[in-house]
């Protein structure tokens, strides 16, 4: 393929490489499996990139194919070969910013959100991302309504899972 | 403020955490192998399309197939044959079409929807190759039972020795069993392999679906 495309590509992938980190983190528990799924993702957006034409936003068009990749077309290797939980890493280094109660609330809180479904974590992605239910809703193909009644039933459920 | 909005606030602080990949990093990963269900489907598809296509050959040249060409009724074997081409040609195209629906860009419902309709279209393909050989198989024993000379004469003693009936049962029983016994095979060989293939898949679409009522 064109080498121009590929430097524009790579060097727009590297610049906004955060939103697929953050898809890798909700969908992912392991060091090996987030960088796999990065993988498999960028590959799917560098597939569809020649029909990217830029009238909307990089970023936007790179959540709707990193989603699409988590929930439709990644297939999980059956193998798990680090186990190391990877959110506590994440972690770790900001540690000094949080009181060590505070720390333990939000890890369990991510903890509840693993938990999810995928169609859930791809709903609670867009939320925690401020994305509006408009786009929430034409991302999954469900209607904008059905998205909100959505999303407060995951609220509810997410109350349930931290206060059984 | 609820469990999702304190999780938000943390989301946002948590990004300067995350690992970073270099655009060397990048480059190395475009050129790594895909290893996306709709490649796999690609690949399973190719295969299957091919290994009936072979299969139709092996049979077409046997030393058996010759010997049903040369009975009076012959041609309903290349009738049969032209059958199977028409088959082919007509469910490649309706796969080919499915496939190219494809695009990772529409919402998910749409994309989940896609994929499973380019899958069907190779079931259907399945379906019908089962049916038409199971169809050819009937055919073709009728005409041994009608033009081949050995077999008319084995039942002509058959007839004389009043075992027609035995006859009959022993050959119509060996031709279900076998016949049983390859769509069994089958029937097991598809739902294990497309059944772990698309476990993840049907689940997430069925919850978009029940989503949608």
């Amino acid at each position: 393929m064109d080498s121009a495309l590929e430097q524009s590509f790579v060097q727009q992938l590297q610049e906004n490489q955060n939103l697929i980190h953050k898809i890798c983190r909700l969908y992912t528990n392991s060091e090996d499996a987030h960088k796999d799924l990065f993988q498999e993702i960028t590959i799917q957006l560098w597939k569809a990139f020649p029909q990217f034409r830029g009238d909307s936003k990089f970023t936007t068009w790179a959540y709707r194919v990193g989603l699409n990749t988590a929930i439709t077309l990644y297939r999980k290797k059956s193998r798990t070969v680090n186990t190391v939980e990877f959110d506590s890493s994440l972690h770790r280094i900001n540690q000094e910013e949080y009181n060590y109660e505070e720390e333990e609330h939000i890890k369990l809180l991510y903890q509840a959100v693993q938990q999810l479904n995928d169609i859930e974590k791809a709903l609670v992605f867009m939320y925690l991302e401020d994305k509006d239910y408009n786009e929430i809703a034409e991302t999954l193909g469900i209607s904008e309504v059905n998205a909100r009644v959505k999303m407060n039933r995951i609220k509810g459920k997410l109350k349930k899972i931290l206060n059984p | 403020m609820d469990a999702l909005d304190k999780l938000k606030s943390d989301w946002k602080k948590s990004e300067i955490n995350y690992p970073r990949f270099s655009e060397k990093d990048i480059y190395a990963m475009l050129h790594k192998r895909s290893s996306s269900i709709v490649k796999w489907i690609l690949i399973l598809s190719i295969i299957e399309f091919a290994f009936w296509l072979g299969i139709s050959f092996l049979l077409r040249d046997s030393p058996q197939s010759q010997h049903v060409n040369n009975f009076e009724a012959g041609y309903i074997v290349r009738i049969l044959d032209y059958v199977n081409y028409v088959i082919v040609i007509v469910f490649v195209s309706i796969f080919y079409g499915n496939y190219r629906k494809i695009k990772v860009t529409d919402n998910a419902q749409v994309l989940m929807r896609n994929i499973l309709k380019t899958k069907r279209a190779v079931t259907n393909y399945i379906i019908t190759v089962l049916v038409y050989y199971f169809i050819g198989f009937a055919v073709l024993f009728t005409l041994y039972f009608l033009y081949d000379p050995q077999l008319v004469n084995t039942i002509h003693v058959y007839e004389e020795n009043g075992d027609i009936m035995w006859f009959y049962c022993i050959y119509i029983g060996i031709a279900l069993l076998i016949t049983g016994i390859i769509l069994g095979g089958f029937w097991l060989f598809y739902k294990l392999l497309y059944g772990l293939l698309l476990k993840r898949l049907h689940r997430n679409y069925e919850e978009l679906k029940k989503l949608d009522l």
